[in-house]
């Protein structure tokens, strides 16, 4: 079972739960504790160990359900007759080498072990004619031979379908998966190749030679387990139909998604087609959360604020109680000021879209940002994003400036105009923009000017540089007054001087 | 003293048992804390603020009769407010007093080097247990018994607090440079951490703890926790005024009500010995829940709709 659980586990961390190596000794700790008797009880414990976030629980939940199914149908199955607790518990100290099966009736610890298993057994040979719930309403056009005795199977897989035990079947169903590697399914075509693959590795074969053998058999038991076995069978095809099924979600889908992310990141973003964005946006958050924790940590010790007294004394003790080296209370947090200038005019809007939803994913990290937009006219859009959600703030800031003709002459008369005061030398000014400006003024003193206040500006060009100073490009009046100018168009580029920006801060 | 065995054997005994302490818990929250006792790991809650996070580990405490020791986290918190701190005071005064005996220990010393090995017969004394003060994180491991220590608001704390902890949370020690490591008693303290989520706990300290999510209940659940908190209130009253917050936790609110408020309200509301719930009272007693002057006018229009709705739901 501990194979089962490492699957589980694999198939989590495909669905984007982050899942160590310490959570997963945890999680076989907690499974002999809790068991695998009661679906709900295991599902609330591991749901405690393995996921650690509200996203990640969701994801949990899901995974558990497609995966743990056949569990389910166990308890749908016998649930009833309530003699399945000890049942279970047996049965599960037998694959789990005498862990304690206590469940939430608290049945039997390891002493009590060999004896719920006795018991367990005996129920299940006890009532061998229970038939799968979900043959119940089928129509059966066999000969009638009605309830009778009926012979014992012969074959492995048919006393295995006979004997009632759903654990039993998953575990094989699950072993038979591992032989045929089930999980390096790739394609949505092989699914019927590894289902004939697994029936086979559960020895479909020798049971078929048994069916069509007491099938010409003369004694009524005979055929009738023959008939049984007949059923059994095509009720086996679809639940191991319904396990690649499964596995195929769990493991193909995600490699895929990866796949796809891994694209996604190198892609220009303008080509990135409108049903990726969702992606994106998951990847940008992703990306966002790596730097903000990776930056989050640092701090600068201040020579000013309240005197730590504790610690000075401590500290000069050794100078015999003279205090001469002092320590302050106050520390503080370095976080850059950011000041997002971006041209939204149609050519660029995918790309101020990004960076928008980089900056302001941020926010931990990067409490300050103020972001402005123009086409032709500059205007700021803060406060948009403090009231609306962030999707619908870029889909506004995009809708309410992206029309008219690039002005970037009349945009920086506009920022000068309205907030080059704000700007300081703790300011990092990030413009995005080709600069590609319809042959009007360009106003590159103004951006001097902006040069000259802030710490850093940095222009960032979603054309690749061999583009710039073609046409109506003006790169070249504009770099000058740049610190940095940078080519960027992809996540990778925006993540990239987002990182440097935040290092630069703390140095 | 209680059958700690016993409250523990099994989910629904520890279920039963808060409730005893007007506690009322899921399943997930129950099986929490049966694993946390029998895998002997921390508990990191999480959840909007309210929702009875810092009650558990409070219900917990009274429920196997043991102390608890409470760390209240903010920033600038580290580890001579949490862990310990040397008796500076004391050591000073010490040493002034001992100046003068210091004659009587070094006389007929010959040089330099005797002076210094009589003095270092005398060992650390200025560091020891007796100069130690010992913090709340100290404390709970030197508890004999065991105690419930609950760190609350972990998230209030500064990265490196976390860090701290970590020794702590995983191995139950604390190691101080001067003295050695400090190892937990007999019966390590049962941790609860409590976050808020206004920043992400790391994922170093989120790996050595059970993470336990409480959402804000439903309405079953919440209306138990009602009766159990308040049990005179009238139960058609009780159903109206659950079925009201639920209502209003829909609603696109700065801060939705939880269920302190919505025990505070049902506290309220039976002071002003009211039997159902009517839109005029509703308006006259919204300050209780509504914590915003923007989310109380904003709600405001909705509130004869709303009752209604309750109104008709519960008939």
């Amino acid at each position: 079972m501990e194979r089962t659980l490492a699957n589980f586990i694999q198939a989590l961390r495909n669905a984007e739960v982050r899942v160590s190596p310490a959570e997963t000794l945890d999680a076989v700790t907690t499974v002999e504790l809790v068991g695998y008797t009661d679906r709900q009880f295991l599902k609330d414990s591991l749901a405690l160990v393995l996921p650690k976030t509200a996203d990640e629980k969701a994801a949990f939940d899901m995974c558990f359900d497609q995966f743990f199914r056949f569990e389910e149908m166990r308890r749908g199955g016998e649930g009833q007759d309530g003699q399945n607790q000890g049942e279970a518990g047996g049965e599960e100290s037998d694959q789990e080498g005498g862990a304690p099966g206590e469940g939430e009736g608290g049945a039997g610890g390891s002493a009590e072990t060999t004896d719920a298993k006795a018991s367990g057994r005996r129920k299940a040979k006890g009532k061998p004619k229970r038939r799968p719930n979900n043959l119940m309403d089928e129509a059966e056009e066999e000969e009638d031979l009605g309830p009778g005795e009926m012979t014992e199977p012969g074959s492995a897989l048919g006393k295995l379908l006979m004997s009632n035990s759903r654990v039993e079947l998953s575990v094989q169903m699950a072993q038979a998966g591992e032989a045929v590697n089930v999980r390096e399914i790739q394609i949505f075509t092989q699914k019927g190749l590894y289902a004939r693959r697994m029936m086979d590795a559960m020895g479909l074969q020798e049971l078929n030679q048994e069916i069509s053998d007491l099938g010409e058999s003369r004694a009524v038991p005979a055929r009738r387990l023959g008939q049984e076995l007949k059923r059994r069978r095509d009720w086996l095809r679809e639940e191991v139909r319904d396990y690649v099924e499964r596995q195929f979600l769990l493991h193909a889908d995600v490699s895929g998604k990866r796949l796809r992310e891994e694209l996604l990141r190198k892609v220009k973003l303008s080509n990135v087609e409108h049903r990726s964005f969702r992606l994106i946006q998951e990847i940008v958050y992703k990306m966002a959360k790596r730097l903000a924790t990776m930056h989050s940590r640092r701090k600068k010790v201040f020579k000013r604020g309240a005197l730590n007294l504790p610690r000075t004394l401590r500290n000069n003790m050794a100078y015999d109680g003279a205090i001469f080296d002092l320590h302050w209370k106050s520390v503080k947090i370095d976080r850059p000021r950011v000041f997002a200038i971006c041209d939204v005019s149609g050519s660029v809007a995918n790309y101020a879209r990004f960076m928008l939803m980089f900056l302001y994913s941020l926010e931990e990290v990067m409490p300050k940002v103020r972001s402005f937009a123009f086409s032709s006219d500059l205007a700021e859009v803060t406060q948009l994003f403090e009231r609306n959600s962030l999707e619908d703030a870029i889909s506004k800031t995009l809708h309410e400036y992206s029309g008219g003709s690039t002005d970037y002459g009349q945009a920086l008369l506009d920022f000068r105009r309205n907030c080059l005061d704000d700007v300081d030398n703790r300011t990092t000014i990030i413009i995005l923009g080709d600069a590609r400006n319809n042959y009007g003024e360009n106003r590159q003193e103004i951006l001097k000017e902006m040069y000259d206040r802030a710490k850093r500006v940095i222009w960032l060009n979603p054309e690749s540089r061999s583009a710039w100073n073609v046409g109506d490009s003006v790169m070249r009046t504009y770099s000058p007054y740049c610190h940095q100018v940078e080519e960027c168009n992809s996540l990778m580029h925006l993540e990239r001087v987002v990182g440097n920006l935040l290092k630069q801060a703390g140095a | 003293m209680p059958d700690i065995e016993k409250i523990t054997a099994s989910v629904d005994a520890i279920k039963a048992a808060c409730e005893e302490y007007r506690y009322i818990c899921s399943d997930q929250i129950a099986t929490a804390i049966y694993l946390a006792y029998h895998l002997r790991k921390p508990i990191l809650i999480e959840g909007p603020p309210g929702v009875g996070k810092t009650e558990l580990a409070k219900t917990v405490a009274e429920l196997f009769a043991l102390p608890l020791i409470r760390l209240q986290c903010y920033e600038g918190l580290d580890e001579a407010k949490a862990i310990y701190e040397w008796k500076y005071g004391k050591q000073l005064l010490y040493t002034q007093v001992l100046k003068e005996t210091l004659d009587e220990v070094l006389q007929g010393a010959r040089g330099f080097a005797e002076s210094v090995k009589r003095l270092h017969e005398f060992g650390d004394i200025f560091f020891s247990e007796e100069f130690l003060e010992p913090r709340p994180l100290l404390k709970a491991l030197k508890e004999e018994d065991g105690c419930v220590l609950l760190i609350d608001e972990v998230d209030k704390s500064d990265h490196e607090f976390e860090s701290l902890l970590l020794e702590i949370l995983s191995d139950f020690q604390i190691s101080i440079p001067e003295i050695g490591t400090v190892k937990a008693s007999r019966e390590p303290p049962m941790v609860f951490l409590t976050s808020n989520n206004t920043r992400e706990i790391s994922d170093a300290l989120k790996r050595r703890c059970l993470h336990l999510y409480i959402p804000f209940p439903d309405l079953e659940l919440e209306q138990k926790i009602i009766h159990a908190r308040v049990p005179e209130i009238p139960p058609e009253l009780r159903r109206q005024l659950v079925a009201f917050i639920q209502e209003l936790r829909e609603l696109d609110l700065k801060k939705v009500p939880a269920i302190s408020e919505t025990i505070d309200w049902a506290r309220t509301l039976l002071l002003l010995h009211s039997e159902t719930l009517d839109p005029d009272l509703v308006r006259d007693t919204l300050n209780v829940i509504l914590k915003f002057q923007e989310d109380i006018v904003n709600v405001q229009g909705e509130i004869t709709a709303i009752t209604a709705k309750v109104k008709s739901a519960s008939r």
